[in-house]
C-alpha cells in the first residue's frame, strides 16, 4: 500500500484530548441529524402544499353526492379521530398532504383510505367502515 | 422528478454507505487480530478512508430517501420501521467518521474496543434498517 495513504491516516494531529474528540464527535452527529431534519421540514411544507392527488378520470362521470352539514359534522369527528394526526386539525397537511380542494372522485377517496398508500400512509381498512368513509368524505368536500 | 426516479436513486445510493461501513468495521477488527506494523497500519488505514467515505455516503443516501418519503421522518407501520433504525444509523457513522477524523496519530493508527464496538452497533443498525427498506421495496 502507498505509504502516504498510511501516513495520511495516522497522521499525528495537535493534542485533543479523547474527551474533546468525543464531544466533536457528538457535536457532528447531532448536525447532521439537525440538518436531516431542516431538509425534512422544507421537504414537508413543500408537500403540504402541493396535494399529490390528481384528478382521475373516473371523477369526470362520478356525480358527487351533495354533503349535508350534519354529515360533514361527523366527518369532522372521524376526521379528527384518524386523520388530523397526519393531515394536521385544520387538513391544511403536517406529515401528509393538504386536503383542501381536493380534485378527485369520492370512488377514489374510499380507495386511498381504504388502501393506503404505499410508503405513505397506512390503511384504514380495519379501522373505517363504508359510513365512516361516507361521512369522512363530506367533510373533505365541505372544506374544499 | 417523479417519485419512482428518487426511490431508484434511494435504491442506487443506500448500499454504498452500507458496505463501507461494514467493511471499515471489518478492517479494523483485522487490523486489531492480526499482528505486525505494516499489517495493522495498512488495515487500519484501509478501515479509515471505508469509514469516511461510507459516511460521505449516507449524504446521498440520506437525501435521496428523504425526498422519496417527502420529509417525513418516521412515518408509519414499515416506513417507521425503517426509519426508527435508519437515523440512529446516520448519527452513528457521522460520529464515528468525525471521531476517526479528528483522531491524533497514536489513536488513528489502531481501533479501540470501543470505537468498534460502536462500528459494530451501527452495523447492526444499518443491517435492521435495510432489512425493513427492502420491506418496503419487496415485502408488498
Amino acid at each position: 500500500m502507498d505509504t502516504r495513504i498510511v501516513e495520511s491516516a495516522v497522521r499525528p494531529r495537535s493534542g485533543r484530548t479523547q474527551a474533546t474528540r468525543a464531544i466533536w464527535a457528538f457535536l457532528v452527529a447531532a448536525v447532521a441529524l439537525g440538518l436531516a431534519y431542516g431538509l425534512s421540514r422544507g421537504l414537508r411544507r413543500a408537500a403540504a402544499r402541493t396535494s399529490h392527488q390528481q384528478e382521475t378520470p373516473e371523477d369526470w362521470f362520478e356525480v358527487r353526492v351533495p354533503a349535508s352539514p350534519a354529515l360533514a359534522a361527523q366527518g369532522r369527528a372521524v376526521y379528527l379521530n384518524s386523520c388530523a394526526h397526519c393531515h394536521a386539525a385544520d387538513a391544511t397537511g403536517d406529515e401528509g398532504p393538504d386536503l383542501h380542494g381536493l380534485e378527485v372522485s369520492d370512488r377514489y377517496l374510499a380507495r386511498v383510505v381504504t388502501r393506503g398508500i404505499k410508503g405513505e400512509m397506512p390503511s384504514f381498512r380495519k379501522k373505517l367502515g363504508e359510513d365512516e368513509i361516507r361521512r369522512l368524505t363530506a367533510y373533505l368536500r365541505s372544506i374544499d | 422528478m417523479s417519485q419512482e426516479i428518487w426511490a431508484k436513486l434511494h435504491g442506487a445510493t443506500v448500499h454504498f454507505p452500507i458496505a463501507l461501513v461494514l467493511c471499515s468495521g471489518a478492517l479494523d477488527t483485522s487490523g486489531r487480530l492480526f499482528p505486525g506494523p505494516a499489517n495493522r497500519w495498512g488495515l487500519h488505514a484501509a478501515g479509515y478512508w471505508t469509514m469516511l467515505l461510507g459516511a460521505a455516503g449516507t449524504v446521498p443516501a440520506v437525501v435521496s430517501g428523504l425526498v422519496l418519503s417527502r420529509g417525513v421522518l418516521l412515518g408509519h407501520d414499515t416506513l417507521r420501521q425503517h426509519h426508527l433504525y435508519a437515523w440512529p444509523a446516520f448519527a452513528l457513522i457521522a460520529g464515528l467518521a468525525a471521531w476517526r477524523v479528528l483522531g491524533n496519530g497514536a489513536s488513528a493508527r489502531r481501533a479501540p474496543a470501543g470505537y468498534l464496538a460502536f462500528v459494530a452497533l451501527a452495523s447492526v443498525l444499518v443491517a435492521i434498517s435495510g432489512y425493513w427498506g427492502g420491506e418496503l421495496t419487496l415485502g408488498h
